[in-house]
């Protein structure tokens, strides 16, 4: 079954298409790969299905339900959490803390906010670094945070938005391990990334976005060997 | 990784520091039976009153980041909501603080749910600009508020539990005491704020509201809650005011000025921090009661510094007492500048430089 559909969704900035008429579903379970070149609209289809910004055209079903006009802390609530591209610790609080936030979303008890987080940031293997401040961590860490963070709010689809961005191949492995682990657990995710070999590893299927437009949507099999896919974007790297 | 970027362990208390708190405790209740000139009283209660200032604007402005300077209004509306119940229709200030609580409760709802629709510095703007309303507003309906003129409270009842009289409040030692408890409670309130889901989510807000928005934070509900929290607790620090001075209006319980003060006493300590508008308070009330007082003028003449007939002299003597608002404006400058973190994250930094 589709967890998240995606209908004709368009986004105007002014005159920019940043996303015109991109159509997909997400089935239950599985790890969706979302490629595309830089500028081609990947967070803004982010945005858009978290109800940072409204769709200026199209609708997104989530467990069947349309998402429009819902506010980002009520997406999260119904289950659906997202990343950032560029990450967003909460500076001045520890890292436990940070992620006691997320935990917070699902529960009025602190001792329960701290089991929780104290969880997840073992699942990123983050929690020798529990009692420092968030905004003193390395990019690595950092992308770790966002992650432990999202999966404390218990989320069934998660959106990671270039998670693996500016980490050394390391670190990359590290959250490639972390992704399908949480697969395992049965959680849906999307997955933007950049890092081709990462993406077709991880991804059940792949989407591809190309100047707002959707361009194909496969397999990771079918995507490398498509032409068009070819043309756009792998021939540019 | 050094050790400014390990938290400390603050709302854990620890043994040595319980100790000590129950210690500052028992002096501060004993104090009046030691001390009895009433300037010192006088100044003590003008600690307490800054403190519960200072801690009300902080779950605001400290916790959640967004910076009111307009929260003489609240002042105002416990001052008002106070002495107008007891000078007009003698209901004393113990019930007629309620009123002036839900005063300032029902202008905080006014003022968060029109303003927290927008982000950045448009709450700044409109808390001025509402606070400003107020003012004018007092001013200029004389029939219950008596307009400039004010309220002068000609007769405080007694404080009476059943029959017994408990105090008649001719003396500054009950002020002394309810400013304290007030204090207190203030302190309080704001460690069981931080120590609670809201703490979490101000703070949040507070750090990033995008990534609060996206972690399930209702950004509205919950700024709104700390403005209410905040605006009562000053309305608090008001009623207090109006029954110890005896005497309120417009320029005294409501002006810009007042605003401004309330903002420096967290930011000076240091905001979103339990202690920091205490500390905020101890350099704050001493300096203006300095400047009041032309002792600071005085003082640079008797150490040799100023000549007292040079040019220099006559100009500090005249004038020091009423630039309070440059020397505000200069001290922000140097905390903005030096200590970004107030007084206390200014000690954090500097022991932890040390070992
Ligand atoms: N808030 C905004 N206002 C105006 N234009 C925007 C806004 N957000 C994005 N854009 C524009 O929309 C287009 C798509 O941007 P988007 O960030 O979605 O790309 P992306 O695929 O995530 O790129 P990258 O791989 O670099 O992260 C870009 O041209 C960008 O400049
Ligand atoms: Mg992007």
């Amino acid at each position: 079954m589709a967890i998240l559909e995606i209908n004709h969704v368009s986004k105007f900035f002014g005159g920019l298409a940043a996303n015109s008429d991109v159509s997909f579903a997400i089935e239950e379970g599985l790890i969706m790969g979302l490629i595309g070149p830089n500028g081609a609209g990947k967070t803004t289809l982010f945005n858009c299905i978290t109800g940072y910004y409204p769709p200026s055209r199209g609708e997104v079903l989530f467990k069947g339900r349309r998402m429009n006009g819902l506010q980002p802390d009520r997406v999260c609530k119904l289950g659906m959490a997202r990343t950032w591209q560029k990450v967003r610790p909460l500076a001045k609080m520890s890292v436990l803390d940070n992620v006691m936030v997320g935990a917070l979303c699902r529960t009025n008890s602190l001792k329960t906010a701290r089991a929780v987080a104290m969880e997840q940031l073992q699942v990123v293997r983050l929690d020798h670094k529990a009692g420092f401040l968030a905004g003193g961590l390395p990019i690595g860490e950092r992308k770790k945070l966002e992650v432990a963070r999202v999966l404390a709010t218990k989320p069934v689809l998660l959106l990671l938005d270039e998670v693996m961005g500016g980490l050394n191949p390391a670190e990359s492995d590290e959250i490639i391990r972390l992704i399908l682990d949480i697969k395992r657990h049965g959680i849906t995710q999307m997955v933007i990334e950049h890092d081709m070999k990462a993406i077709m590893r991880i991804s059940d299927r792949i989407v591809v976005i190309n100047s707002g437009e959707k361009l194909a949507e496969g397999s990771p099999e079918e995507i490398v060997t498509n032409p068009d896919v070819v043309a756009a974007y792998l021939g540019q790297e | 990784m050094n050790d400014i970027s390990k938290k400390s362990a603050e709302g854990g208390f620890s043994t040595v520091g319980a100790v000590a708190a129950l210690l500052v405790l028992a002096a501060l209740y004993a104090f009046p039976s030691f001390v009895e000139s009433p300037y010192a009283l006088h100044m003590m209660i003008l600690l307490f009153l800054s403190t519960i200032m200072g801690e009300s604007w902080n779950i605001i402005g400290g916790y959640t980041g967004q910076y009111s300077v307009g929260h003489a209004a609240y002042f105002g509306a416990g001052a008002y909501g106070t002495l107008i119940l007891l000078q007009k229709w003698e209901i004393a200030p113990w019930k007629g603080v309620w009123a002036g609580i839900a005063a300032a409760l029902v202008l905080s709802l006014v003022i968060g749910s029109i303003c927290f629709r927008l982000r950045g510095p448009y709450f700044v703007l409109a808390s001025i600009a509402v606070a400003e309303i107020v003012r004018l507003t007092v001013l200029n309906t004389p029939s219950v508020t008596n307009g400039a003129e004010g309220i002068l409270l000609s007769d405080l009842p007694p404080f009476k539990i059943g029959e017994t009289v408990i105090t008649d409040f001719v003396s500054k030692v009950p002020f002394y005491y309810i400013g304290l408890t007030l204090a207190l409670l203030t302190i309080l309130a704001t460690w069981g704020v931080q120590n609670s889901k809201l703490g979490y989510f101000f703070q949040a807000i507070r750090e990033d509201q995008d990534a609060a928005h996206s972690l399930g934070i209702n950004l509205s509900l919950y700024k709104n809650i700390a403005l209410a929290l905040s605006a009562m607790m000053t309305s608090l620090a008001g009623a207090f005011y109006a029954i110890y001075i005896k005497f309120i209006d417009p320029t005294t319980v409501l002006p810009l000025d007042l605003s401004v003060q309330i903002v420096l006493i967290a930011i000076i300590g240091g905001i979103g921090t339990i202690f920091g508008p205490v500390i905020g308070s101890l350099v704050l009330v001493p300096l203006s009661e300095a400047l009041r007082s032309n002792l600071i003028a005085q003082g640079l003449i008797n150490s040799g510094l100023v000549k007292e007939d040079s040019g220099l002299g006559v100009f500090l003597k005249e004038h020091l007492a009423h630039a309070h608002v440059l020397i505000y404006g200069i001290l922000v400058v140097v905390v903005i500048l030096f200590m970004p973190d107030g007084v206390i994250g200014f000690v954090r930094k500097m022991s932890a430089r040390k070992r």
